[in-house]
């Protein structure tokens, strides 16, 4: 590939990605303290879901168990942090290698493994995280889990920009981290690596006449997934707790309802994803809010309205929400 | 030439977007530096006091404890109807965790930002709240008579200053079972099945501090909390092959049932020791009732079973708190039938809305988050309630009520003194003689309200 493709590629992630931490910090500054948090929250799933996007979307490996390589990024960077007093800024950075590393692990089994064997493979790691926590106790401190968060800003922070709230400043540390993710998601994307995990998606043989080495392809696609994982998951702990009940095996479920409901082969799927996952509560509260429902009809909607969301989608609009316009033109 | 000129626009026009962009970026990044909030004191208004509660209402941690908030509410309302509490009527808003801290975290900032409650009251699960108190307590928000027996939370209030408990702690009630297996149980092989927590750990720490111990994987079994949906048939045949004829069981009500369940199935009939939080009758014949045993049937298993309790058994019916409650409960309750039938999670509920109702008078119609934490720190005393021991709230500790009784279970699902006569024993936390308490528990009024003058 041309250099002046690379840079053109590279100067459009860019400018993607610029727009979106605007446009995120400009909606953020509209939002109460709530919403912050909740947008936090959207950025650093966000982060997740694009491991499947990656993962299932672009290269066609079915992983029900993103959130066990987020439980990997989330202990970490707790154990950095508690063990080594490491600032998060550099105990997130190292805990991704070790995401990576994990990914390199599960990578070398996923590349003799397919479709249901394994999202079953991964599904059984998802649910072993108790049972690790709780085997190594003195490390992980079982089900007590480790207590981390994002702190307070720096001074010089504080000093330019003023005394953020703690949801503004959870908004802050999550956005950056969601802005590189992106940058690198879509320069994946729009580049040839893109082009050959696609091919490997749409078929192996041929993928593999044009000469791609589709074993070592998709290591590196589990490599990379889980980086995004693992950040995502050492964000997501940074809220309060790094404990099993942290990243339970709904957790990797909610993270590929919200790529499906998106699109899960773009993304702006996967943020529309996040977003209707993390606010769907929310918003099912504001318009039931009158009803008067009792506790177990309203406790249970939100998962009942995702579920059937799910089903449309795949029955009426596979390619999910950011592929509408894929429909129409058809 | 042409191609020159292209790249050369092509370059240029987007660099100038990314410069525009990346003034917009900071320039917004500068605009959310919102100044403080104002000085008011959030969910306290002239006609309302707003509260908040944690607890899992759906999953598998659920039976038993999603009954806690329509109780505590149902006292509230009763409450209310009296005219409230300085003219404030109380509202509970209740989230469900579903027992995951994941979701804690987040039912947390709603009560905290959208709902903007004065104080957490009566939070229910020990690993939830624990990815959450920091943030709670780092805000100043009064934590209030927290629904989990772990000591971590009370012991150090320079730690979490704005945490109270609502329990006596695991160890403080270990430490009392345990003094009774030592002088009572001595010759039968005493094992243990508990879940790998803070709650189960506890429970072992205070049995080791009375001087019970086990062996791993011979007389002592554990399991993951909230992993016992499927049953505990590994635990139960692990104590029945290594002959141990009395079970302590550091474990909630839906994990006791289980093992009782499993037990039941290879025909292991051993006595059960069970750690209050665990024992709840209702709970435990409800989760057998969904198994397919039938009430009159799990009574029988229940029967003999031992327990402890900070407060009277829900089946005294003589009692003048569980009279008082009981009558409210049936008229204020609004939950779903299942919810509002009258058992320890209602009793405890009840008890934990009569607490908050007293501590709320006592803080003074001048209501402030500093206020009430003060008060419950300083006047313990004038914080009665349904509890036979005290609480033992000081500058130096959080923990709840340091007494226990000990009791059997009968064949009608109620627990009772053992040897008819009722003993309550009194402890800490840490390496302290388990003694004999001696306390008048001041009685109820006749309106139900507490009284803190």
């Amino acid at each position: 590939m041309s250099n002046l493709k690379v840079k053109s590629i590279a100067r459009t992630s860019l400018i993607r990605t610029l727009i979106f931490s605007a446009l995120i910090l400009l909606v953020g500054l509209q939002f109460d303290a709530y919403n912050q948090a909740q947008l936090a929250v959207v950025l650093i799933l966000f982060i997740g879901v694009l491991s499947i996007t990656l993962l299932t979307g672009i290269s066609g490996q079915l992983s029900l168990g993103q959130g066990a390589l987020m439980a990997v990024g989330g202990y970490s960077t707790a154990l950095l942090m508690i063990n080594y007093k490491l600032s998060l800024w550099v105990a997130i950075p190292l805990s991704i290698i070790s995401s990576a590393i994990a990914g390199l692990l599960l990578g070398v089994a996923a590349a003799r493994l397919r479709g249901p064997y394994l999202a079953g493979t991964t599904l059984v790691i998802a649910l072993a995280i108790p049972t690790i926590a709780n085997r190594f106790m003195s490390v992980f401190k079982g089900d007590e889990g480790l207590q981390v968060d994002v702190g307070y800003p720096p001074q010089w922070f504080s000093s330019l920009f003023g005394e953020p709230t703690y949801e503004q400043w959870q908004l802050y540390v999550a956005l950056p981290f969601a802005a590189v993710a992106l940058f690198f998601a879509s320069n994946i994307l729009l580049s040839r690596t893109g082009r050959m995990w696609r091919s490997i998606r749409d078929h192996e043989s041929a993928a593999s006449l044009a000469g791609v080495n589709f074993a070592r392809q998709k290591i590196y696609v589990f490599v990379i997934s889980s980086t995004f994982a693992g950040l995502s998951g050492a964000l997501y702990g940074l809220r309060g707790l790094v404990g099993p009940s942290v990243y339970p095996v709904s957790l990797s479920l909610l993270l590929l309802t919200a790529a499906v409901l998106g699109g899960i082969r773009s993304i702006a799927g996967a943020f529309i994803g996040t977003v209707i996952v993390v606010f769907l509560p929310d918003w099912i509260e504001l318009i039931l809010g009158n009803f008067e429902l009792s506790e177990q009809v309203s406790n249970y909607l939100p998962a009942l309205i995702s579920s059937l969301l799910l089903i449309l989608t795949v029955v009426i609009n596979p390619a999910g929400v950011a592929g509408v316009k894929l429909h129409k033109h058809k | 030439m042409n191609a020159v000129k292209n790249r050369a626009s092509l370059s240029r026009s987007p660099r100038k977007s990314i410069a525009v962009i990346s003034v917009a970026l900071a320039g917004a990044l500068a605009l959310t530096a919102m100044p403080a909030q104002g000085a008011s004191t959030p969910g306290v208004s002239d006609t309302e006091i707003v509260l908040g509660m944690q607890l899992p209402q759906t999953g598998a941690a659920s039976p038993g404890y999603n009954k806690v908030d329509d109780a505590m509410r149902a006292y509230f309302d009763y409450v209310n109807s009296k005219g409230g509490v300085y003219g404030r009527k109380i509202t509970l808003v209740a989230k469900d965790d579903a027992y995951k801290a994941g979701l804690t975290v987040s039912t947390a900032s709603a009560l905290i930002n959208k709902d903007k409650v004065f104080a957490m009251v009566g939070s229910i699960g020990t690993q939830t709240h624990i990815s959450v108190i920091k943030d709670i307590n780092r805000r100043g928000i009064p934590d209030l008579f927290v629904l989990s027996g772990y000591s971590g939370f009370y012991t150090d209030p320079k730690k979490y200053p704005t945490t109270f408990g609502s329990l006596g702690t695991y160890v403080v009630e270990a430490k009392i079972i345990g003094k009774y297996i030592k002088e009572n149980l001595s010759t039968k092989n005493v094992g243990i099945l508990y879940q790998t927590d803070d709650f189960g750990r506890n429970t072992v720490e205070g049995l080791a501090t009375a001087g019970v111990t086990f062996t791993a994987k011979k007389n002592a079994a554990t399991f993951i909390a909230g992993a016992q949906a499927g049953g505990l048939d590994a635990q139960m045949q692990q104590l029945k092959d290594n002959n141990v004829e009395v079970v302590v069981v550091g474990a909630t009500a839906s994990a006791f049932a289980a093992a009782v369940g499993s037990a039941n199935k290879i025909g292991y009939k051993p006595q059960y020791i069970v750690i209050s939080v665990g024992s709840d009758a209702t709970t435990f014949q409800t989760i057998l009732f969904t198994k397919g045993i039938p009430f009159a049937s799990s009574a029988a298993l229940l029967a003999g079973t031992i327990s402890a309790s900070h407060a009277p058994s829900p089946g005294e019916a003589d009692d003048e708190f569980v009279k008082a409650f009981k009558k409210i409960n049936d008229e204020f309750n609004t939950g779903p039938a299942a919810g509002k039938a009258w058992d320890n999670n209602v009793l405890q509920g009840m008890n934990i809305g009569y607490t908050m109702t007293a501590a709320l008078m006592g803080a003074g119609k001048d209501l402030t988050r500093p206020g009430i934490i003060k008060y419950i720190e300083n006047n313990p005393a004038k914080l009665s309630s349904a509890a036979l021991a005290p609480l033992g709230y000081s500058a130096k500790t959080h923990e709840a009520y340091t007494g226990f009784w000990i009791g059997k279970y009968d064949a009608t699902a109620v627990l009772k003194p053992i040897d008819g006569t009722r003993k309550v024993w009194t402890t800490d936390s840490a390496k302290g003689a388990v003694t004999e308490l001696k306390y008048t528990r001041p009685a109820i009024a006749a309106d139900a309200l507490p009284k803190v003058g």
